[in-house]
């Protein structure tokens, strides 16, 4: 078996991951034993923070479980799973449910819109970004793009901002977010770089 | 020394110059990151579990075990590790920040006290003092 290398980053390493790539994920205690899997994630609607995830059994047959895990229990969110202490840290999934809205089913598939008024996609995936794998907020969507980017219909990322007005049914972005749109992860963490520096220098 | 060179080595006892078994596997605690017992094969049925402390030498062609020393199961503390599914060779590794970093391919470890020396894996090599469980799912390994 051959797994993919990640170095261990500088002092300030963050990753980008897709909302979809983490669900199933395992979720392992420190003493290295899986105990669930990522069903979903619970979402701090305000923020953009992760607030929890609910968890499904492991296995085929398994469904949800009644308990969930809340974001203050995660020890580590990485490429491969998810780490826990132990399984104390689980609440039960009602409080969890209560911190925040579950799933992205309030996102996915809503269309994005310029405050210019033009069309860039519809949302397909949830971009989250997790600091020295102990923090996560949501910084942008991956859309499935419309004839304006010019991308062929392609998936495209395009950064999230404070101002972003979102209903179930659109969300509205700043035209100049428009221009830092990328065409994958890696180079999106740039362009959330770029997007955040000229923001600064807006206000 | 490795778990691949000790695995398949005669284990002797010191009293009678007889073989009581076949190295098969380690039991490890990761608690103390160290070797507390052998697991043999080919034993007379008394049992398949050599604890450390009945172990006289490791040598390079035989493990020698120490007069009055008799094969058990594993009991008390000793039979969660004696798990087989926590058996290293193979194993996942996991960061505690989640990150995969392979599977064990061998262990060097401290012939004289047990101590784990370094964890190689498909990915690298880890010191043994970054263990920090051990369970049915993978080896996690503490940050460096």
């Amino acid at each position: 078996m051959t797994a993919p290398t990640h170095e261990p980053g500088p002092a300030s390493s963050s990753a980008m991951m897709l909302a979809s790539e983490i669900t199933k994920r395992p979720v392992v205690t420190l003493a290295g034993a899986a105990v669930a899997q990522v069903k979903d994630l619970v979402f701090d609607g305000t923020a953009g923070r992760i607030a929890g995830f609910t968890l499904s059994g492991r296995g085929l047959l398994s469904g949800p479980l009644r308990h969930s895990l809340p974001w203050s229990g995660v020890h580590g969110l990485g490429h491969d799973a998810v780490m826990i202490k132990d399984e104390s840290v689980f609440e039960s999934r009602a409080d969890v449910l209560e911190r925040g809205s579950a799933g992205r089913g309030d996102v996915l598939g809503s269309r994005v819109l310029t405050d210019g008024g033009t069309d860039l996609g519809r949302i397909s995936d949830v971009v989250v970004e997790v600091v020295e794998g102990t923090t996560a907020h949501v910084v942008g969507y991956e859309i499935a793009s419309s004839d304006a980017l010019d991308r062929q219909g392609r998936k495209v990322f395009i950064p999230l901002s404070e101002t972003t007005a979102v209903s179930g049914e659109a969300l509205v972005i700043p035209a100049a977010a428009a221009e830092f749109v990328a065409d994958d992860l890696p180079g999106f963490a740039a362009a959330v770089q770029a997007y955040r520096a000229r923001r600064r220098t807006e206000v | 020394m490795l778990f691949s060179e000790t695995a398949g080595r005669q284990v002797v006892s010191a009293t009678e110059a007889r073989t009581v078994g076949i190295v098969d596997g380690f039991v490890v605690d990761p608690a103390t990151a160290s070797v507390v017992a052998l697991r043999l094969k080919k034993t007379d049925g008394s049992g398949d579990t050599l604890v450390w402390e009945h172990i006289h030498a490791i040598g390079p062609d035989a493990v020698i075990v120490r007069s009055g020393a008799t094969l058990g199961t594993p009991s008390g503390e000793l039979a969660p590790l004696a798990d087989k599914h926590r058996s290293l060779p193979g194993k996942r590794v996991l960061d505690e920040r989640g990150e995969a970093l392979g599977t064990v391919s061998d262990v060097d470890f401290d012939a004289d006290t047990g101590a784990l020396l370094t964890i190689r894996t498909t990915t690298g090599d880890h010191p043994g003092k970054r263990v920090l469980g051990l369970g049915p799912y993978a080896l996690i390994l503490r940050e460096p």
